[in-house]
């Protein structure tokens, strides 16, 4: 059974007297621990899509279903319940809290769950040696670079050991070097720890660690690119 | 619950001087509406005692101000003999002033025998020997003496009349604590030779069962054919007809201390409006994280509380300390109103300080909750 299930799932929006539809009756199944890039040009629907599948979106109609759960049917809070526990988002301009410090920001989806303290502690701190950054847990985001700014944000979608983690142009915003190491712990994170990923690029170098690869078109997804794994270097925790 | 203290802290220390001016915006208003609400207070305090309802005071008819009334001390003994009244006080007013004023002298003269019959007041200081021996004694209420650092054993002078002090009283009444005593005869004769067997005033003491606004029409009944006509009420209504103006000023000033509260609302509310716009995107990331509206909701209320509570805080504990330190009292027409803080004023202050905290961050709490999340995210 795959993870995702998504069926016959369609999203309009109105933009004065235009009614532009980026989703249109899209099928589409994501098994645990692939890797998904969402390509495709720009108003293709890809950011919407992702957005659908992680619930701060709700569609005009059609399914979506992750691990088993209708999370087109919740309701708001409910599907905040949903996200803090099953979802980890990765956004393209990290998206940190400013006035709390990486280790704050990393531990911000903990607290939304029954977990005690020291639990918490455990879990930041491994996400933490896991992006490299054990050594800035205590900085604010002024104090960081992008890319360690970005490490922070993956840290955070991982840290409730999600169902799921979408990521919307994770290096859309980094320099070259930078998003090769963003897109070698995207792909260790997915090797190492199995988790499932469903990311939105335009960049074919970041689509290239992807086990698979989908091109939206006028709302459809069209056949996979490619299907093959790549052989990625081992993680750096260097900054 | 509180899990999120140290974010909705740090959110409100992130922009330090709005959140430190918004503080004392609302501080400075709620000082001022503790202000007025103290004058209120006092206000009631002196027309709902006890002794305001179940005292009479016999006045000139038709005359208001305490040096205009001038009733013969003899209608005492004819006051004595309608039914219900027990005793008679003669009592001779000196004001320094019959205008509004901040810091009014009221000098009583009366039989110094029938003093501490008629008033429960303590000495904390001095005799009543030396005060009965000296015809020129006065015992000082505390309020007076702290705002006018009176002493014991001081000579004061006000206009013709020096006095000394023979001790200093306090009494349940905060309206007695801003008075002097005097002996009645020394006042008569300070105003002039003439003035001896006159009185401004006579309070009339009842049993418990005499009904005071029949015994006031028997009394004004009684001297109706004597020299000078005569005006009964009840102490309380008559003290709040002398200081009508004052009472008119005071009901206006009820006014203004709503304009405060509507001024802290406002000022609590553009703060936290402000805030929340500058974080819109904030505030979407954090419940695309899982933060439920709901949580969203009392964060933001917990700012807006946190403001207005601190603000009031300050302003309540500013009017405690300058309403203990400057002893007021406003008074007019020889009636004086007590400014004391009261534990009534800090609960009312920090309790409007905190609802008015929660109503000003409501609409915009409200509206971070409905926010479009992906259009949220998409603001830079």
């Amino acid at each position: 059974m795959p993870l995702v299930e998504i069926r016959n799932l369609t999203k309009r929006f109105r933009k004065g007297d235009e009614v532009i539809t980026p989703v249109l009756d899209l099928d589409l199944d994501i098994e645990e621990g692939e890797l998904i890039a969402l390509m495709g040009k720009s108003g293709t629907g890809k950011s919407t899509l992702l957005n659908l599948i992680a619930g701060i979106d709700q569609p005009d109609s059609g399914s979506i279903a992750v691990a088993g759960t209708m999370i087109t049917s919740l309701s708001r809070g409910k599907l905040a319940d949903w996200r803090a526990a099953h979802l980890g988002y990765i956004f393209q301009t990290h998206n940190l809290v400013p006035v709390l410090t990486a280790y704050e920001n990393i531990e911000l989806p903990l607290l939304l769950l029954p977990m005690s303290s020291s639990d918490r502690r455990r879990r930041v701190n491994f996400a933490l040696e896991v992006v490299g950054l054990t050594d800035r847990a205590q900085h604010y985001p002024r104090q960081l670079s992008g890319g360690q700014e970005q490490r922070v944000g993956v840290a955070r979608a991982i840290v409730t050991h999600p169902t799921l983690v979408v990521a919307d142009e994770p290096t859309g915003n980094l320099d070259e070097e930078t998003s090769g190491q963003i897109q070698t712990l995207l792909q260790e994170l997915n090797r190492q720890l199995g988790i499932t990923l469903v990311m939105v690029t335009h960049d074919v170098d970041v689509a290239s660690i992807a086990s698979r690869q989908l091109r939206l078109e006028h709302g459809r997804a069209v056949a996979p690119i490619s299907t093959a794994r790549q052989t990625v270097p081992v993680l750096e925790t260097s900054n | 619950m509180f899990r999120f203290a140290p974010y909705v802290w740090k959110t409100l220390w992130r922009h330090r001087t709005r959140s430190l001016l918004t503080v004392s915006g609302a501080s400075v208003a709620i000082f001022v509406m503790c202000f007025i609400g103290s004058i209120q207070e006092g206000l009631n305090r002196m027309v709902q005692g006890e002794d305001a309802q179940r005292r009479l005071i016999v006045f000139q008819e038709n005359r208001f101000c305490p040096t205009s009334s001038r009733l013969p001390e003899d209608y005492a003994r004819q006051i004595l003999k309608v039914a219900g009244v027990t005793d008679v006080l003669p009592i001779q007013v000196w004001t320094n002033n019959c205008r509004a004023s901040l810091d009014v002298v009221v000098v009583h003269g009366v039989p110094a025998a029938k003093l501490k019959e008629n008033r429960k007041l303590r000495l904390i200081e001095g005799q009543w020997s030396t005060f009965t021996k000296r015809t020129d004694a006065a015992v000082v209420g505390r309020q007076f003496a702290r705002r006018r650092q009176v002493r014991l054993g001081d000579q004061l002078t006000f206009g013709s009349m020096s006095v000394h002090v023979a001790g200093i009283f306090e009494s349940d009444s905060s309206a007695e604590e801003d008075l002097i005593y005097c002996h009645l005869l020394f006042v008569q004769l300070a105003e002039s030779q003439a003035a001896a067997g006159l009185v401004t005033q006579l309070e009339v003491c009842l049993n418990e069962s005499a009904d005071p606004d029949s015994v006031a029409k028997q009394i004004d009944q009684a001297l109706r054919t004597g020299l000078v006509p005569t005006t009964t009420r009840r102490k309380g209504a008559f003290q709040t007809a002398t200081i009508s103006d004052l009472v008119d000023l005071i009901g206006y000033a009820y006014w203004l201390g709503l304009a405060c509260v509507g001024l802290v609302l406002s000022l609590v509310a553009t703060t936290t409006v402000m805030s929340v716009q500058d974080r819109v995107q904030e505030l979407a990331v954090l419940q695309t994280l899982g933060v439920r509206p709901g949580r969203v909701m009392r964060m933001i209320l917990a700012e807006s509380t946190l403001l207005c509570f601190w603000g009031g805080v300050l302003g309540v504990g500013l009017a405690w300390s300058i309403l203990s330190w400057g002893n007021f009292s406003v008074g007019a027409e020889g009636v004086a109103i007590t400014l004391r803080p009261s534990t009534a004023m800090i609960l009312s202050g920090l309790g409007i300080s905190l609802v008015l905290g929660s109503l000003a961050g409501f609409i915009p709490a409200y509206q971070a909750t409905r926010t479009n999340l992906v259009s949220a995210l998409r603001q830079s």
